[in-house]
């Protein structure tokens, strides 16, 4: 069902998402569709997040008490629910982008290394 | 805390709320509606599938997944009636005997008195000679509480029988003279009026008596009458006036063997006084402890105090006198405590069979089951599903088991109060104990779920392709070792509890055949308060016309009933002085024929006859036991004693030396099993008191009792008849604690036995149908039918003797226990292990004849085909 603007897209690695959902939150209170329309700006259009993901994801970190939720109005008056993060939730986003931060460099640092041979 | 689990519609809602931000936004960007909506859409893309994503995210507490569960293992459970039964019948017989015999044990044992400071209240006995738990005298109480630092209370009772207050008929009801400081001790405030104050003591024996009533009395007796404080009414041949009522739910709880009912409906207050340090001794008493104190330092101080008692006065015959105190909860329970004890073994040994049994069952069950198993974890199904589910069926199971055992132990508890002995009927009302049969509820769902799950580990291994195609032979499996051990720890269970049995039974059957030295057979008797010399041989004489009477006679105390006992010390002529108070005999008074009336046999020399008054030389007879001890040569006849009698009037206690005219053998008088002290008969005219009358019949005489009311308000209208019992009922009441015992021991163990065997039956048919095919090759190779049955027998005693092995030795270490429930019969009882062996053997060979016999009916062609 992809379509061709999305194959432009990368898909988003197994498990990254909800490292990106805590990151955007760190802003403040979102609902899933701003959540969605943030990550894709702040990567410039370079990630696809099918939005309808985010809501499993939104709902597992909900009940691990990284994040919590109520329902309110958005600035356009719709009705919406709210996330917004946790203390927990926040050492988890630091937690995890210290983890992420490590293995993309380790991962570049052997990709780079790959390229200087060939 | 604990979120709440969203609901799908908010979910919904959410999805919903999403789709149209981006429409809002994807139209500000200038599309149409309708393209706005569409590209939402898609960048969403597909609801259902988050939908379904968001609900299975839940599943873990989802309702629809144990509701289906529940419905599964429903059906599951009802294609197999018969398992499902067994295992269902099997925890409920667990659970339920195992909640009925623990609240038992719990409101006697545990549960604490229901007295204001109920765990400082100790009672407190004295010790002289022969005599350990013997009450207290006046001087001794006065003695107690002048030196005591340890109690801050001691008071003292003595129940008798007595007139009922008021007017109306005459009755005798259980009377009790108290100390002014006993009743507070046991209960916070009377119903109405108030207790006895110090100057309630009587000062004049003829005074007017200030009375405190029962409840059951004021209604009964007063209608209930909130005016009945201060109130002068007739109390016997007096008056007196009534200060106070006693709550309804007031109940004396004393030690078995004390004398003290625990119903008694007057009380009055009794005057210490402490001049006569060889007074009678009559008061039990109970101390309540300072807080801080406890048993053992209050037995230090009363070991003192009884020091300082015996040399008061080095010329009052008093020597080794002692004290003991102990705990009165300790001491309530102190005859029934072992045989609890053992019933709570014996159930628990129940529960632990039962369990074992289930954990078989369904072990072989999930076995079974592996191919279905095996097919859904093909298809999918992930292990925590499968786990769900299995568990869901084991607490079904165990649900249905405790639905069951609810109904088992309520049938139990009315069964056990039913045979109750006397010894628990003090201790009031037994409930089925809800937090036990949860705790037991809680063991039998462990069991469930663990033995439900047994399988489970190895599927995890499981070689999927293997397996299936091995379908319901599952060679590598390990349970077949797991099933003979549970069949092992059942039969060991199952012996040891059957050894203690045997005892129990053995201790009955000798109680049934003890001689207690007299034949209740056709003996009738009731009871009257102090009557005149006179009254009494006319009623004698009066009854002894009656068609079908063979004898009539009196006696004071009759065998083996507990009334207030009367035993005093004794001494032959030439005793030392401070030897004189350092052995004592029951006291008895009795008329003449007594011995010949109740069965007894006079050994040596004379009843007694009309004569035999104050005028004359004074006379006694003495038991066997007593004539051995003192004249071993056996020339008991002629020789005086000094002895205890009140010719002057019921319990004005003067010494006296008398001669012993007869020897009769010892009656047993306060159990059927245990001698406690040798008996001193004493002529009524010597000992006035109040008596029983007996009187021997030929057969059953119908009529007997009215027409024995009728003779005594004849001679003397005010006299009130009480307790008109066969004396057979006595004797019946005394063996009531054995028979107790070996009744509930035996069901249990006939549980513990049905449930072994069906144990074996179910392992064994269960091995039989797992090498349905192994034994069919056997047979096509040339296997006899006797072969195939030899080999499943002797898998199935394989496991019977080991089980055998282990009880043996877990009894070498568990009968010694019950040692103290057994009477002419030794824990260690080689006929006992003889015969119980006898009835597992044989039980275990009918329960592997059957699954042997399936086994050797295996048709060799049909087994192969099997698969």
């Amino acid at each position: 069902m992809s379509t061709r603007e999305s194959k432009e897209r990368l898909e988003l690695l197994q498990g990254t998402l909800d490292l990106l959902i805590l990151r955007t939150l760190i802003l403040g209170a979102h609902h899933g569709q701003g959540i969605a329309r943030t990550i894709q700006q702040t990567s410039e259009d370079e990630l696809l997040v099918e939005h309808g993901a985010l809501y499993p994801a939104l709902q597992r970190l909900e009940e691990r008490g990284w994040i919590s939720a109520k329902w309110g109005t958005s600035a356009n008056n719709r009705r919406a629910r709210f996330y917004s993060l946790t203390t927990a939730g926040r050492k988890q986003l630091v937690k995890e982008t210290t983890k992420w931060k490590r293995l993309a460099t380790a991962i570049t640092r052997i990709l780079g290394a790959e390229l200087e041979e060939t | 805390m604990f979120r709440g689990r969203r609901k799908i519609s908010d979910f919904s809602a959410e999805i919903e709320a999403h789709l149209q931000l981006e429409i809002d936004r994807l139209q500000e960007q200038g599309l149409s509606a309708e393209e706005a909506r569409t590209a939402a859409r898609r960048a969403f893309g597909n609801v259902t599938r988050a939908q379904e994503r968001f609900y299975e995210q839940r599943y873990w507490g989802g309702w629809d997944h144990l509701l289906q569960d529940i419905r599964f293992g429903l059906r599951m459970l009802r294609k197999s009636p018969g398992f499902s039964a067994v295992a269902i019948l099997t925890l409920a017989v667990g659970i339920g005997a195992n909640t009925a015999i623990f609240s038992v044990v719990n409101s006697v044992l545990l549960r604490p008195l229901p007295y204001p400071d109920a765990d400082r209240l100790a009672i407190i006995w004295s010790g002289l000679g022969n005599a350990n738990r013997a009450p207290a005298s006046n001087f001794e109480v006065f003695q107690i509480r002048q030196r005591t630092k340890e109690f801050d209370q001691v008071g003292g009772i003595w129940v008798t029988n007595g007139a009922l207050p008021g007017d109306g008929d005459v009755e005798q009801v259980k009377v009790a003279s108290v100390t002014a400081n006993f009743l507070p001790l046991l209960c916070p405030k009377p119903e109405l009026g108030r207790f006895f104050a110090p100057e309630d003591e009587p000062n004049a024996p003829n005074a007017q008596r200030p009375i405190i009533i029962s409840h059951g009395v004021w209604v009964r007796r007063f209608g209930g009458d909130p005016g009945i404080i201060d109130r002068v009414v007739r109390f016997g041949p007096r008056s007196a006036v009534v200060i106070g009522v006693m709550p309804q739910n007031f109940r004396l709880i004393f030690p078995g063997g004390s004398s003290i009912a625990t119903n008694v409906d007057v009380f009055y207050s009794t005057r210490i006084d402490a001049s006569d340090p060889l007074g009678p001794a009559y008061l039990r008493l109970i101390g309540r402890l300072r807080p801080g104190s406890n048993i053992a330092t209050a037995q230090a101080e009363a070991d003192s105090i009884a020091t300082q008692i015996t040399s008061f006065d080095g010329n009052s015959g008093i020597s080794n006198f002692r004290l003991y105190i102990y705990s009165l909860q300790a001491e309530d329970v102190r005859d029934v405590r072992g045989t609890l004890l053992f019933l709570f073994g014996g159930v628990a040994f129940v529960l632990l069979i039962g369990c074992a049994n289930v954990a078989n069952l369904l072990m072989a069950r999930a076995t079974q089951r592996l191919r279905e198993t095996t097919v859904r974890v093909a298809l999918g199904a992930s292990r925590a599903r499968l786990v769900s589910q299995l568990l869901t069926e084991s607490l079904l199971l165990a649900f249905l088991g405790a639905v069951v055992a609810l109904g088992i132990g309520w049938a139990a508890v009315r069964a056990i109060l039913a045979v109750r002995p006397p010894s628990l009927a003090n201790l009031g009302e037994v409930h089925l104990d809800l937090r036990v049969l949860a705790f037991t509820f809680a063991v039998a769902i462990l069991t469930s779920a663990l033995f439900g799950l047994a399988p489970m580990i190895t599927v995890g291994r499981l070689d999927l392709l293997q397996s299936l195609k091995e379908a319901t032979r599952p060679t590598g499996w390990t349970g077949r070792k797991w099933n003979s051990a549970l069949v092992s720890a059942e039969v060991a269970l199952g012996f040891v509890l059957l050894l203690g049995t045997g005892l129990l039974m053995r201790t009955f059957v000798n109680v049934l055949r003890v001689d207690p030295g007299f034949r209740a057979e056709n003996v009738s008797t009731f009871q009257l308060p102090p009557p005149s010399y006179e009254m009494l041989r006319q009623l004698q004489q009066n009854l002894m016309a009656f068609p079908g009477v063979e004898s009539v006679s009196a006696v004071s105390h009759i065998p083996l009933d507990d009334t207030a006992n009367w035993y005093d010390y004794y001494w032959k002529e030439g005793t030392p002085t401070e030897l004189r108070s350092t052995t004592y005999a029951d006291h008895r008074s009795i008329l003449p024929g007594y011995f010949g009336t109740i069965g007894a046999t006079l050994l040596h020399g004379r009843d007694f006859t009309e004569a035999d008054d104050a005028a004359h030389e004074h006379v006694i007879i003495i038991d066997d036991l007593l004539a051995r001890e003192l004249w071993p040569d056996g020339d008991a006849i002629g020789k005086k004693l000094n002895i205890t009698d009140s010719p002057s009037g019921p319990y004005q206690f003067q010494r006296d030396w008398a001669v012993v005219v007869g020897v009769v053998r010892h009656i047993q008088c306060h159990s059927l099993t245990a001698i406690v002290r040798p008996q001193i008969y004493v002529p009524f005219q010597l000992a006035p008191r109040p008596m029983a009358i007996v009187v021997r019949t030929a057969g059953t005489v119908s009529g007997l009792t009215n027409s024995a009311r009728k003779q005594v308000a004849l001679l003397n209208k005010n006299m009130p008849v009480s307790r008109v019992a066969p004396l057979s009922d006595y004797v019946a009441r005394a063996r009531s604690e054995s028979r107790f015992a070996s009744l509930l021991a035996m069901s249990l163990s006939s549980v513990a036995l049905l449930l072994a065997c069906i144990g074996i039956y179910g392992v064994l048919s269960y091995s039989v149908a797992q090498r349905t095919s192994e034994i069919g090759i056997r047979m096509a190779i040339g296997a006899g039918r006797s072969d195939v049955m030899r080999m499943v027998l002797a898998d199935g005693f394989a496991s019977v003797l080991l089980g055998l092995t282990v009880g043996f030795l877990l009894s070498l270490v568990l009968t010694p226990l019950v040692a103290g429930l057994l009477f002419g019969v030794k824990p260690g009882d080689p006929e006992n292990y003889a015969m119980i062996l006898v009835v597992v053997l044989l039980v275990s060979a009918l329960a592997s004849f059957l699954p042997a016999r399936r086994a050797m009916r295996i048709d060799p062609l049909m087994a192969l085909r099997h698969e």
